[in-house]
């Protein structure tokens, strides 16, 4: 027979560096999950990924067990690894602090494909350049 | 007790993932995502987040990402989050002799034999319950001898040390480098009346002075595994042997690769799940 679900807990954490200080503490802790082991078990799953942030979601059943899945970076946190800044413009308007490429972009758009709501990869891209726009980042033509 | 920054943002329309990843360009430790909006996570040092955040949310007001927002900044003091989990902590039967259980069950046997560890987890990992420290404890029961020294690097609770000098080593070091584990590690090494046999430090592997360990464990991750190899492989004694575990068998590859670059052999493998742990000896 299939477990019961109790709850899903939607975190955003880096890879390979879950620990029980919040975010993780306080959420699963009040839902009574073994929090030490899904830290051992998202820090091993992510390793490859150090750097970026994992978005989390974790199902959590009502004997206390849990299962989780991962999905692929914010592209805030992608567009800062990819074009090496370690923050983007306080005033993206005035100020520009990086360029992206149209095959930065189009690298970003791929990778978040999966989780982003878009039709193709143009659309992507195009949604990418949002992001990279509000946080003073040149979009190359 | 370290602080931290708990920021509950709410906002309409709840455009979770715009946001997020609008205010993933500042160092945050994490998001946990709420129906109608976000809770934010950071360090107590970075005093002005909220007014970074107000000009990230002003700013997607004026781009018509948002409508309205609510921002509510409290001071959050670290504690033992495990606590609900760990009324429901099970006593775990090991191998063939070791049993662990919380402080607050009973384990009563007529077996001789029978090895009796408490173990109160709190904060700090290996409760006995999760495989990769099952493996660790069922490969000690075989390979520790009396009089061996023993080494833990990320020693958790200290429930490998611990382990180790009830089943016969002549003292253990565990070092862990997450204050939690001092702590933690402390008071169930008096639970276990060990003080003079296991001593709980905090660090990391280049803190400990002493070498020649007959028996060397680390249960941590791929990542570490491989980022200290040579540290680990230093401290074993020559006839003595490393005990790896928190590996993914999908990691083995990678972990082999990376060992057997040193001077050492894989012995010994065992396998729980997804999960596994090697041995090796100098070659």
């Amino acid at each position: 027979m299939a477990k019961k679900v109790d709850s899903f807990i939607k975190l955003q954490i880096p890879a390979g560096q879950a620990n029980p200080s919040p975010p993780v503490g306080p959420a699963l802790g009040q839902k009574g999950v073994n929090i030490m082991e899904f830290c051992k078990q998202f820090n091993a799953r992510t390793s490859d990924k150090q750097g970026l942030i994992i978005p989390v979601v974790i199902t959590v059943y009502t004997d206390k067990s849990f299962t989780f899945i991962t999905k692929t970076p914010p592209a805030a946190v992608l567009l800062k690894k990819i074009i090496n800044i370690e923050r983007g413009s306080a005033e993206p308007n005035k100020t520009k602090v990086a360029k992206v490429s149209k095959s930065q972009l189009k690298e970003i758009a791929e990778i978040k494909m999966p989780d982003l709501n878009a039709h193709d990869v143009e659309h992507a891209m195009s949604m990418i350049a949002g992001t990279a726009r509000s946080m003073g980042i040149t979009v190359e033509e | 007790m370290k602080k931290y920054i708990q920021i509950t943002l709410t906002f309409n329309p709840p455009n979770i993932e715009i946001v997020s990843e609008l205010l993933w360009q500042l160092e945050l430790n994490g998001i946990t995502e709420i129906d109608n909006g976000l809770i934010i996570y950071c360090d107590i040092e970075n005093i002005d987040i909220s007014k970074k955040i107000i000009e990230i949310m002003d700013k997607a007001e004026k781009e018509k990402i948002i409508e309205t927002y609510l921002l509510n900044e409290e001071i959050l003091e670290d504690k033992n989050w495990n606590a609900e989990y760990e009324k429901n902590v099970k006593v775990s039967e090991i191998g063939e002799r070791i049993v662990i259980k919380p402080s607050f069950k009973e384990y009563i046997t007529n077996d001789p034999k029978k090895i009796i560890i408490t173990i109160d987890p709190k904060m700090s990992f290996g409760t006995g319950e999760h495989e990769t420290t099952k493996l660790v404890l069922t490969l000690l029961e075989k390979y520790v001898r009396k009089n061996y020294k023993i080494l833990d690097v990320g020693s958790g609770t200290g429930i490998l040390a611990i382990a180790s000098v009830m089943l016969g080593a002549d003292h253990a070091i565990a070092i862990d480098n997450d204050e939690w584990c001092l702590l933690n590690g402390g008071e169930n090494v008096k639970l276990n009346n060990l003080e003079l046999k296991v001593d709980i430090r905090l660090g990391e592997i280049n803190d400990v002075a002493e070498d020649n360990f007959e028996i060397v464990t680390a249960n941590i991750n791929k990542h570490i595994l491989t980022d200290i190899s040579d540290q680990l492989v230093f401290k074993m004694k020559n006839t003595g042997v490393l005990i790896l575990s928190g590996i993914l068998d999908s990691d083995e590859n990678d972990i082999l690769q990376t060992y057997t670059k040193h001077p050492v052999i894989l012995i010994d493998r065992l396998q729980m799940n997804e999960w596994i742990a090697l041995v090796f000896k100098h070659s």
